[in-house]
């Protein structure tokens, strides 16, 4: 049984799917969307206790999504994935409710830590 | 009138090529975030299950976390670039001149090193908030840099740049160990300035351009020789950028 669920979003499909490898190796749960849409229809169907969402994504934008998550699953927390660090989105998305935020290219242990201490908030991890 | 349209040109087709290098240094990152996420898992599934048999198995396992440090080279490349993309997004904006000033030092390490001279940035120790244009302020402090590499060039010496306070302005000291040439600098700003303006035939008539954007900033330029050690170029910039 693995401590908590994941679900990973971002337009970028082959970083999805070896991320996603990588952290189930961990023995870790993840789902993945490739759209706000999707994520948000996904998490209809199941409960997550940590969503990695991109900000930049065609379509829904990464703010829209953390706002109807937030609307709809309060107890879920998002880690932000973003380019470059500090940007006026990665703010506003703090400001919006985010956990926290990781810059590409994400470093795994770094994201490993921010996910379990988001987990834990919510009870598990 | 003309002036105006001619400004607003100049500030719109800045934000454009900023605009476009900022795009691409995203997609970039989005490259580097995949190479790093394949690489990383290459290295999961090998240390998973070791090859015992396979010789070439070390050499690979070594090879990885090169791979990774290039990335995060890279990244830390790509980061600066958007950074410098985004100076161009608006003509005035509030700033730290030190901050500003170990970016552009950044920027420069690779043309220091490939004339062999050590550059260094000595930011002060409080943070120098202006209101300017950091785009153009970078041109200028890159202008100043290079023309003090060049001095230095000869003798691979040392070029640095020290961030001060004066009572009303904030400064950077651009200082270089090179071949004094402080009064020709002085007679080439001075000439610049002048109503007859740049002609394009002076020696260095982009440090005439540099001279007259520096103007338009509200700042101005000192510059001294160091006996025979060198140059200093002081270059004072107002809390806030005249109204034009």
């Amino acid at each position: 049984m693995a401590e908590y669920r994941v679900l990973l979003v971002d337009d970028e499909e082959e970083f999805v799917s070896a991320l996603s490898e990588r952290l189930e190796l961990r023995g870790i749960e993840v789902d993945s969307a490739l759209n706000g849409e999707d994520a948000l229809a996904i998490m209809v169907e199941k409960t997550f206790e940590v969503v990695i969402l991109d900000l930049m994504m065609p379509g829904l934008g990464g703010l829209e999504v953390l706002k109807q998550i937030k609307s709809a699953h309060p107890n879920t927390q998002v880690i932000l994935l973003t380019g470059h660090g500090a940007t006026k989105e990665g703010i506003e998305g703090m400001r919006l409710g985010a956990f926290d935020y990781l810059i590409k290219p994400v470093d795994i242990e770094e994201m490993l830590e921010k996910m379990k201490a988001a987990a834990r908030t919510v009870g598990t991890g | 009138m003309q002036k105006k349209v001619e400004e607003i040109s100049r500030v719109k087709q800045l934000a454009f090529v900023g605009k476009v290098a900022a795009g691409l240094s995203h997609e970039i990152k989005n490259t580097l975030a995949i190479i790093n996420e394949f690489v990383g898992l290459m290295g999961d599934l090998l240390k998973k299950e070791p090859p015992s048999d396979w010789q070439l198995y070390p050499r690979l396992e070594k090879t990885i976390p090169s791979i990774e440090e290039q990335v995060h080279r890279s990244a830390g490349m790509v980061k600066r670039l958007n950074r410098f993309a985004h100076s161009m997004d608006k003509p005035l904006t509030s700033l730290d001149l030190n901050e500003l000033v170990q970016e552009i030092t950044t920027l420069a390490q690779r043309f220091a090193s490939l004339l062999g001279v050590e550059l260094e940035a000595q930011p002060a120790p409080e943070p120098l908030q202006i209101t300017s244009d950091p785009f153009r302020i970078q041109y200028v402090i890159f202008g100043f840099i290079e023309r003090g590499l060049w001095r230095c060039s000869p003798n691979q010496t040392k070029v640095t740049l020290a961030c001060a306070r004066t009572e009303d302005m904030a400064q950077v000291i651009v200082t270089d160990q090179g071949s004094p040439e402080g009064d020709w600098l002085r007679k080439q700003i001075a000439a610049a300035l002048s109503p007859a303006g740049i002609s394009g035939e002076e020696e260095d008539p982009e440090l005439g351009v540099l001279a007259l954007t520096m103007a338009e900033l509200g700042g101005f330029i000192e510059a001294e020789e160091l006996g025979k050690t060198g140059n200093r170029i002081i270059l004072s910039f107002p809390a806030k950028i005249p109204e034009s």
